[in-house]
């Protein structure tokens, strides 16, 4: 087996010079400039899905402030678990349950909030989002361990394992209430949910905005001064001037176009302002969620020692193992911080809905599975980004956005997030398998 | 160290197998009884697709012994778990205990068929209950589920008369929810016709999945720059979810809205005055029904001289004798209904209701 | 050649391995000192290999002891090994083909900044370090090992052992996969860790790789050994025998010559 391995890459002509009069095409700029090609080709994607439904929808609302806002609400909970679904993908696994863990986590929470704490505190205590919201994070850890010690030191397949956890949990979700809906939720746990008021305001958006800025820019001159330091090859100055631009651009441009969209006129006279009153609406709290997690899970994706195993391990795991890993206990960190970004997801969801429902998450599963593939992460193992994962997200979420404002029916809408997503991997596969000639 | 595991394991399993248990006793054996009526001797067989749902043990069970007792029948069942393969083997096993007559709710209304066939030929008439069993010699008992939309888009009608309608209808792959939806375009087609109702947003909602009709109500918020007064949901969960994006634009109250199913948390919305309706069926006229019409067949009525029969021609093609039980619509102004049946206690129903805008809550 | 006196720096008395019922070690015994190689030789399913993986910790043996210095040592894990200093050049590489050089050098024991963060310019700093000295025409340090050629991969594979101060290197198979130049320049290597008092094992199937560098040879044949033999002491045709027939050196006839050939 492993005799094939290094027999295929020994006739490979080592480190080959690109031939003379070879044209600079795209894909050599963007190398030079290290940019990610696979990212860039989502972005442009999206970009063009977009354009396309601005043109055709009815009355042209897709590429409004409103709608733009509402997407990245309805992108959030899917976004948050696909983070997690990429380093279970990565490690040649799979979780098949999220959406069940979801549906009983969120009526744990449901019940928590409702029927016990208004007992134990009194109705709408300021306390009860933070003890069911703790609640639902520990629970969903303990069931993402649970069944990452039964994967790994039991030596029951993944795929098993969480299809076992599909039957279970949806299961038990139903026990909780009977099959009951529980509603309402709390007044301060609804704000994990978004609305007018779980959002932050045009003010706090701006300042969001320019901390992100600052951040890029801030490491970009980190990483810099320290390959310097080290006498490495630097990105070109064109190059890295270009990127703190187009990133900074492109992070204040979001905040100023989401910050067009005013609180809605009904809120406002809730609020007793005068009627006609402009206020954002600003950045909702499940996007900020969405995009810190996103920013947490890249950051111990790529800087630190675990997310380093992770990609290990699925690279090579007898490799991993004859390195030194402890793969088992990998993986049970692996799924235990699944566990915890599930909880996290349906706490948003049954705060969004304002009703915990046993039918919580149906399907999800596969449209996070999907979002991580359609973001690049190879189910052969080893391959996968974060960042693709959310932009995977946000493109399918677009798409049916997209198709319910052109009054295009539910299963014909499954029928073109199917093909997309057999397109997006074919052009991925063929992609890489050019890159490797 | 194996073992260890092993009995871990074992532990794990026997510890979620309590947590199952619970307060609830399965669909167990006979708990009929005897007495005076005209029915001694006989038995009815009840086949429950899944006892576990909480409804059946609590509503329909009840009503269904209520009715056999009156007349002193023997009641005895069994619980096929959700598997329409176990469901076939309870069917010979109740006939084999003796059943003069089966009601069925069917796991699988395909898969049942041949059980049902099997019991006509040796004489024992079948009853199907609530879900649609496709075979001519059954009596088929249900809520009329095209009544249910009437209902729905009725009570929204009488409020909004004119105007912008959403409908948010049920799963595309659910025969019921095009049932539902038939009987909403019955009310409302008229008006569409003539323009006074205009539809800016239609569609089916997967699994009718609260989450996916929210998301959608909010596109067709969107794309209508919120100039919606009246949305037909088809039934309560989903009216969840457009309550949701209603209250985020602040719009929920002054937007009609339809549910079914008689939700405790739709009825609070329907005090709140959030939802306008809730179609609710009542579990135990459906069971009272099912019962008395299960003593005369034993009884060897034949099935079209059993009362309020009507005939029924089935989406599979064949005229089925069936009764239609009428559902009930919630408002504001008959909460008192579900009160008084038991169905949902003033607490629940009341919660975060203003005092004095609700009569039933005071 | 170096004089071995003293405690040899490892030994391995009376290992067993057995998988299922087949004994694939069955009570052999080696040593090995510091400054010299001993090549493990035998046919394929020799139980060289497997042998040699339970000194790197991949696999555990039945019973039998293994000695560092003398002393005995348990070895259950891959980390237990390199702990006390071996290092293991496996015949697969054992690399994370997704992960770049910097990567796969530090796989396990990584360079981190004060806060625990992964120092990946450090890291990468380091490799370049040892590339230049063991590989100076190395260059991808950010691409994944995947994009590299055979004898690339295998620089990778011997800087990570090389680079933690091994006292014993284990190296499986090293040129199996090399061209010519490559695989001067792995004997080149192995002669000049020699020098520097490094105690290696070398596994080979290629009587001559294994004749020009060690200075004495193990043979092993289903799982037992044949013999020990000082390389000056034997002829290849001797060690041949050995390996093909079980019979030590004076056991040797012309006409068990002949036939080898």
């Amino acid at each position: 087996m492993a005799d094939t391995e290094i027999s295929t890459t020994t006739d490979r002509a080592p480190e080959a010079p690109p031939t003379e009069g070879e044209r600079r095409s795209f894909r050599d700029t963007l190398r030079s400039a290290e940019i990610d090609a696979r990212l860039a080709g989502m972005l442009i994607a999206l970009a063009i899905i977009w354009i396309v439904f601005q043109i055709v929808t009815p009355g042209h609302t897709f590429l409004t402030p409103r709608n733009l806002w509402n997407l990245s609400v309805q992108t959030s909970v899917v976004a948050i678990m696909a983070t997690g679904m990429v380093l279970i993908i990565v490690e040649r696994h799979i979780d098949l349950s999220v959406g069940a863990v979801m549906a009983v986590v969120g009526m744990v929470m449901g019940a928590f909030q409702h029927d016990f704490l208004p007992d134990v505190l009194r109705f709408d205590h300021p306390l009860t989002w933070v003890m069911t919201l703790a609640l639902g994070l520990v629970l969903g850890a303990v069931i993402g361990a649970f069944q990452g010690v039964i994967i790994a030191y039991v030596g029951v397949p993944s795929f098993i394992v969480t299809l076992g956890g599909f039957l279970v949990w949806r299961g038990l979700a139903w026990r909780v209430a009977s099959g009951q809906t529980i509603a309402p939720m709390d007044s301060h746990f609804r704000l994990l949910g978004g609305g007018s008021d779980g959002s932050i305001g045009g003010t706090w958006s701006w300042v969001v905005g320019i901390v992100a800025c600052v951040g890029i820019v801030a490491l970009q001159l980190t990483k810099r001064r320290q390959r310097a330091r080290y006498g490495f090859r630097l990105r070109p100055m064109w190059a890295e001037i270009a990127l703190g631009v187009a990133g900074c651009g492109a992070v204040l441009a979001a905040i100023w176009f989401l910050n067009r969209y005013y609180v809605p006129a009904g809120i406002v006279a809730q609020r007793g302002l005068p009627p006609g009153t402009n206020v954002s609406q600003g950045l909702a709290i499940p996007v900020l969620l969405a995009l810190g997690v996103a920013v947490v899970m890249t950051f111990i994706g790529t800087r630190r020692r675990f997310g380093r195993y992770v990609y290990a391990i699925g690279g090579n795991p007898e490799a991993a193992e004859l390195a030194g890993i402890k793969t088992k206990s990998t993986v049970v960190k692996t799924f235990t911080l699944m566990g915890v970004l599930v909880a996290l997801a349906a706490a948003v969801q049954i705060a969004r809905l304002n009703a915990a429902v046993g039918s919580l998450g149906t399907g999800i599963e596969l449209n996070v599975i999907a979002a991580a593939v359609i973001g690049g992460t190879s189910f052969t193992g080893g391959i996968g980004t974060i960042a693709g994962a959310v932009l995977g997200a946000l493109v399918m979420q677009s798409l049916v956005s997209g198709m319910v404002l052109m009054g295009i029916e539910a299963p014909l809408q499954d029928v073109v997030v199917g093909i997309v997503l057999v397109l997006a991997v074919a052009l991925d596969t063929i992609v890489r398998r050019r890159a490797a000639r | 160290m194996r073992k260890r595991r092993v009995w871990a394991l074992l532990g794990l399993f026997v510890l979620v197998l309590a947590a199952c248990g619970g307060d609830e006793d399965g669909g167990g054996e006979a708990t009929g009884t005897t007495g005076g009526g005209g029915g001694e001797g006989i038995t009815v067989g009840v086949s429950w697709n899944n006892y576990n749902e909480e409804r059946w043990a609590k509503w329909d069970e009840p009503a269904i012994v209520g009715a056999l007792d009156a007349a002193g029948v023997k009641y005895i069942s069994s619980d096929a778990g959700s598997s329409a393969e176990q469901q076939l083997a309870d069917v010979e096993n109740l006939i084999s205990q003796g059943a003069n007559a089966l009601i069925i709710l069917a796991q699988d209304g395909e898969a049942i068929r041949p059980a049902v066939a099997s019991a006509l030929e040796q004489g024992i008439p079948v009853i199907a209950y609530d879900r649609l069993i496709e075979d001519p010699g059954a009596l088929y008992i249900t809520f009329d589920n095209v009544e249910v939309g009437r209902l729905q888009a009725q009570a929204v009608y009488d409020q909004v008369p004119k105007g912008n309608y959403v409908f948010i209808k049920g799963n595309s792959a659910d025969a019921n929810a095009d049932f539902v939806h038939s009987g909403q375009l019955e009310v409302l087609q008229d008006a569409i016709d003539s323009g006074d109702i205009k539809n800016v947003g239609e569609s089916y909602t997967d699994n009718w999945d609260p989450a996916v009709a929210q998301t959608n109500m909010e596109q067709f918020l969107t794309e209508n720059n919120n100039d919606v007064q009246a949305v037909v949901a088809s039934n309560d969960g989903m009216a969840g979810g457009v309550v949701a994006a209603l209250e985020a634009q602040g719009l929920a109250g002054e937007v009609a809205v339809s549910g079914q199913d008689g939700d405790l948390a739709a009825l609070n919305r329907v005090a709140l005055g959030t939802q306008t309706v809730s179609v609710w069926k009542d579990a135990r006229l459906l069971g009272q029904a099912a019962g008395e019409a299960a003593v005369l067949l034993a009884q060897g009525t034949p099935l079209e001289e059993i009362p309020d029969t009507v005939s029924f021609d089935s989406p599979g093609g064949n005229q089925m004798t069936s009764i239609f039980l009428t559902p009930e619509a919630i408002t504001q102004a008959n909460l008192n209904v579900v009160v008084d049946a038991g169905w949902i206690s003033t607490d629940e129903l009341c919660q975060g209701v203003e005092a004095g805008t609700v009569e039933v809550c005071g | 050649m170096n004089a071995r006196n003293g405690t040899p720096l490892v030994e391995l008395r009376d290992m067993r391995v057995a998988f299922g019922g087949v004994h694939a070690v069955d009570g052999v015994t080696v040593d090995l000192y510091a400054g010299e190689v001993v090549g493990l030789v035998g046919g394929n399913g020799a139980g060289k290999t497997t042998l040699i993986r339970t000194l790197s910790g991949a696999h555990s043996a039945d019973s039998g002891q293994i000695l560092i210095d003398g002393e005995p040592v348990t070895i259950e894990t891959p980390r237990d090994a390199k702990e006390l200093g071996i290092e293991t050049i496996y015949q697969t590489l054992a690399l994370a083909d997704n992960i770049d050089a910097p990567a796969n050098m530090f796989l396990g024991r990584e360079l981190t900044t004060r806060f625990g963060n992964l120092d990946t310019s450090a890291m990468e700093d380091a490799t370049r370090k040892i590339m230049g000295r063991l590989n100076p025409k190395f260059e991808k340090f950010v691409a994944p090992v995947s994009t590299l050629s055979g004898g690339q991969r295998q620089s990778v594979a011997i800087a990570r052992a090389v680079h933690f101060n091994a006292r014993v290197l284990i190296m499986d198979e090293p040129t199996a996969a090399l061209g010519p130049a490559e695989t001067k320049q792995v004997r080149d290597l192995i002669n000049q860790l020699r020098e520097e008092g490094l105690g290696i094992f070398l596994i080979s199937h290629d009587i001559h790789d294994v004749y020009d560098l060690a200075d004495r040879i193990s043979v092993m044949l289903q799982g037992k050994l044949v013999g020990t033999v000082d390389k000056d002491d034997v002829t290849v045709d001797e060690v041949l025998a050995m390996i093909i027939m079980g019979k030590k050196p004076g056991q040797v006839t012309q006409r068990d010559i002949a036939e080898l050939h």
